[in-house]
């Protein structure tokens, strides 16, 4: 494939392309069945292209090992991307931020003596020639797989950078090492601040555009977030003149962070509308080329979360976590089927003379169906009527609409239309165009002719020309949500379609098709086996076993790593959630000071002295906490005490507009009296570590469930558990052995955790590891008769059944 | 680590703006990055003589606020393109020639922003 580009558009093999894209982590959707999964209902619903990043971290968990095996094998993903008939936008970083751990920067880069991650230190630019080698040998790694797929059309370097000074020697030197390593295709950097940064050392200018990224704020009334996109060709005609507007990252969702709203909030508040308005608008400005970050949610299981952030990676996404599609997906559908139905890949912006508050509208012609097409926007919190182009327009709040002026049909011509495009079905002699009804519509044609839009599904309107035919079809919006364009043919009433063809439906459904050649057809599709509906089933506990065996007295721990000094994390080489430091205490000490990143407990002699959830961030930035503990003699009752100290780390920094560099772990420990300690140190809980027998305290508690789950080809499901009725403060969750979860308990806690079907068997168990506060546990026997009744619900998110 | 580099926080900054006023000096600020909020004035410096949030006011789109009034539930909007005075008082403060200019706000977003300027008068 070779790729070229103009100021308007990208081109594939010579032929121009609208780039529809979406952002996908396989990381958090682990495995080749859920990205084909998810690849298919993005090509289902209208994208052409999926937008990768390749996580440095994710695949190296020591300097020159790389894994690229089993869930981490990239070249199957990229190969069912291939297989999906989609694109894919190659971003290998080195840094990728996405709110994963140390935002991809492998552990080990980070601690190495004279690497200068990213060629920063804050904004303040400092080439390091070591960090460059390191990037050489991922680059070595990844770029070979890339290079291997011809339907890689766009390649990114670094990501979101800038420094105070903008030396250009990184970002060359990556570009450069891209094509020495046979990346053929065009090279871009997405700029953060919209300010043509990078112009110069790329092919192609992109931007990262995100209006809506404070979810206390409301969008619809402080419209003016809008202000950049509104004026967006401006900057990428100054900042590169003959490359096509491209936004790298379009904002389709957000993420929530700990102590944040919880995505129920933020789906709700950005609704459909928000990336209606984006993307419309983001068109309106010339834009060929976008990529809705993210079009899939994900998961952050095992340790792949920055601290910021927890479990879910739901981002409000068009195809949620679970694999459903969401109303966003519709309205991106929507959109997608309407681009693919008029090639709107070269169009100049037109005068338009027209000024109304809180109404945008711009005017564009198109070179390639010489029509011209009006997008109008209401940010009024009611209904508006606006007069444009003498032409009255009805919208309703925070809507916005593309109208085609003068758009010349096989059967006839619209003049104008308010009635927005669906999708169009299309050969030489005649043509199906699919409108979705709005009762304040219309479709006005060339010869006086004014159909209202206020029709009911299937409505249509014939109209013939020199032999050739125009039928103009109406869908309810419900059923536009319901309807999928596979190209020669539409399906009507389906939960979801497969490129294949292949339907899926949650309950007996009549399904419609149409094509041009048969027109209507109907096809009944019956499930049998999910009728009723789906009920959250109470799993019963198989199991209550204490499971920390380090904090008992006497555990032999002289096989660990022994630490003189320095005991974060860095130093101790040791970046797992959980860490674990021992040593031996005098009874003289009157307090120890210590501050650990990012919830900790410290245990004396096999009892619990305090238990801490130090994690802080405010604007942005964290907040290092340091405790003193006073002790005494009934603590110290030994002559050598054994102090154990367990600290959860969160994750690091996602070197945003933090360091990833910040340490975890124990990162500070003094005594008083000063006494030097020597501390053994060790990593990960002891069910991860294969330890088996029971411990005599009672801190962490190992709750194990058993389920079975019916796994069959032609049924879909996305299956989790709740804590909705959980009593435990904190807990981490493994599926089948594998990490699927942290609960804490916060405001807007999570407490629905996806089951991901990667690390589904037919039999399951689950094991939830509690860690609980010592003032909650009465006795040893009262806690593990109060765990029994925890709570642990089972339920179903969606599931289908597909239809060949 | 600051979100916005240093060079693209100093665009917002007029040049040729700063003015010696009775006890006091005025600055005019321009928002060019993008559209946002103004949730806090911590400090505006100009040489060495720093003027606390009290003693700051800020005038843009025909409303005036002293920075104790602006705070995360109390923002200023600051639109994209939108331009605003920013006056310091109860203290001289300009010299002749060249002024160090160093304005530290706060936006919901990016947490701490600092502009330095140097201008002259």
């Amino acid at each position: 494939m070779e790729i070229t580009f103009d100021r308007y558009s990208l081109m594939v093999d010579g032929k121009r392309v609208f780039i529809k894209s979406g952002s996908f982590h396989y990381f958090r959707t682990p495995g080749v069945e859920m990205a084909r999964d998810r690849f298919l209902k993005m090509k289902a619903g209208g994208y052409n292209t999926v937008d990768i990043y390749f996580n440095w971290n994710y695949h190296s968990k020591k300097q020159g090992e790389y894994d690229f095996s089993g869930i981490k094998d990239v070249r199957k993903v990229l190969e069912e991307a291939k297989k999906a008939g989609l694109y894919v936008i190659a971003r290998p970083g080195p840094f990728i931020n996405a709110e994963v751990n140390a935002g991809g920067l492998p552990f080990w880069l980070l601690k190495m003596e004279d690497v200068v991650p990213r060629n920063r230190i804050g904004t303040t630019y400092k080439y390091s020639s070591k960090y460059m080698e390191y990037v050489k040998e991922w680059y070595d790694q990844i770029i070979p797989i890339i290079r291997d797929f011809d339907n890689v059309i766009l390649f990114q370097i670094e990501n979101e950078y800038a420094t105070d000074t903008m030396e250009e020697d990184y970002m060359r030197e990556l570009y450069k090492m891209a094509r020495e390593r046979g990346i053929k295709c065009p090279i871009f950097h997405n700029d953060a601040y919209f300010a043509g940064l990078w112009a110069d050392c790329v092919d192609i200018y992109a931007l990262d555009l995100y209006p809506y990224i404070n979810p206390n704020q409301n969008w619809k009334q402080d419209n003016f977030c809008f202000d950049t996109l509104d004026n967006v060709e401006d900057v990428f005609r100054c900042a590169k003149e003959e490359s096509p507007p491209f936004i790298a990252e379009m904002q389709s969702g957000w993420f929530d962070k700990w102590d944040g709203s919880g995505y129920k909030h933020i789906r709700e508040a950005l609704g459909d509308e928000h990336i209606n308005i984006m993307t419309k608008t983001a068109i309106s400005q010339g834009v060929t080329l976008f990529n809705h970050y993210l079009a899939v949610g994900g998961t952050n299981w095992d340790d792949l979360a920055c601290d910021e952030v927890y479990t879910s990676y739901e981002f409000t996404a068009p195809i949620d976590e679970f694999g459903v599609p969401q109303s966003n997906f519709y309205k991106a559908k929507e959109l997608n089927y309407f681009l693919d139905s008029f090639d709107l890949t070269m169009t100049e912006p037109k005068e338009l003379d027209f000024y109304q508050e809180n109404i945008y509208a711009k005017l564009r012609h198109d070179l390639i169906n010489d029509c011209d097409w009006l997008f109008i926007r209401n940010m009024n919190q009611d209904t508006t009527g606006v007069n444009v182009l003498e032409k009255s327009i009805q919208l309703k709040p925070c809507d916005m609409k593309i109208c085609p002026i003068n758009l010349e049909l096989k059967g006839c011509d619209i003049e104008f239309s308010d009635a927005e495009i669906f999708a169009q079905l299309n050969n030489s002699k005649e043509e199906a165009i699919f409108f979705i009804s709005d009762k304040d519509a219309k479709i006005c044609l060339s010869d006086g002719t004014i159909i209202s839009a206020d029709q009911k599904d299937y409505e249509n309107f014939t109209f013939e020309r020199e032999g050739k035919t125009t039928q103009i079809i109406f869908l309810t919006k419900h059923l536009a949500d319901r309807s999928w364009f596979l190209g020669d043919r539409i399906i009507f009433n389906a939960d979801y379609v497969l490129p294949n063809g292949a339907i899926a439906v949650d309950k007996n459904t009549e399904v419609a098709y149409f094509d041009l050649q048969y027109k209507f057809g109907k096809r009944n599709c019956i499930v049998t086996e999910f009728n009723k509906p789906q009920t959250l089933e109470q799993l019963e506990i198989a199991n209550v076993e204490f499971c920390s065996p380090e904090i008992d007295l006497g555990y032999d721990y002289s096989a660990w790593k022994k630490i003189s000094g320095k005991t974060d994390a860095f130093s101790c080489d040791m970046y797992d959630e959980f860490i674990w430091y021992k040593a031996q205490i005098p009874d003289n000490l009157t307090e120890i000071t210590l501050s650990a990143r990012h919830l900790f407990a410290v245990y004396i002699n096999g009892k619990e002295i305090i238990n801490r959830n130090s994690y802080k961030l405010e604007k942005l930035q964290e907040v290092p906490e340091t405790l003193s503990v006073p002790l005494n003699k009934e603590i110290l009752n030994r002559d050598k005490n054994e102090l154990t100290i367990l600290v959860q780390n969160l994750g690091f920094d996602k070197g945003f507009s933090g360091d990833t560099n910040n340490p975890r772990g124990l990162v500070i420990f003094e005594t008083t009296p000063q006494v030097p300690i020597e501390f053994y140190v060790c990593e990960k809980l002891a069910l991860e570590r294969g330890y088996k027998k029971e411990s005599d305290n009672p801190y962490l508690a190992k709750i194990t469930v058993n389920f079975d789950t019916e796994i069959k080809d032609d049924v879909f499901f996305a299956k989790y558990i709740s804590f909705e009725d959980f009593r435990c403060r904190r807990a981490t969750i493994y599926l089948n052995g594998v990490k699927i979860g942290r609960y804490i308990k916060r405001r807007h806690v999570q407490d629905k955790f996806y089951l991901i079907n990667e690390f589904l068997k037919p039999h399951n168990r689950l094991d939830i590891v509690v860690w609980e506060k010592d003032r909650n546990v009465k006795s040893a026997w009262g806690f593990k008769s109060d765990l029994k009744d925890v709570k642990i619900l089972l339920g179903t998110f969606k599931i289908c059944q597909l239809f060949k | 680590m600051v979100v916005v580099p240093e060079f693209l926080i100093r665009r917002i900054y007029q040049k040729g703006s700063l003015k010696k006023l009775e006890n006091g000096a005025s600055v005019v600020l321009k928002n060019v990055l993008g559209p946002g909020l103004i949730s806090g004035f911590n400090y505006v410096k100009i040489n060495d003589v720093v003027f606390e949030s009290k003693d700051v006011k800020f005038i843009t789109n025909g409303k005036e606020v002293t920075g104790t009034e602006v705070s995360e539930e109390n923002p200023v909007v600051f639109r994209l393109g939108q331009s605003g005075t920013l006056i310091m008082s109860g203290q001289e403060c300009i010299v002749e020639g060249n002024n160090k200019i160093v304005i530290e706000a706060l936006n919901p977003e990016a947490g701490i922003v600092q502009l330095t300027a140097e201008d002259n008068v």
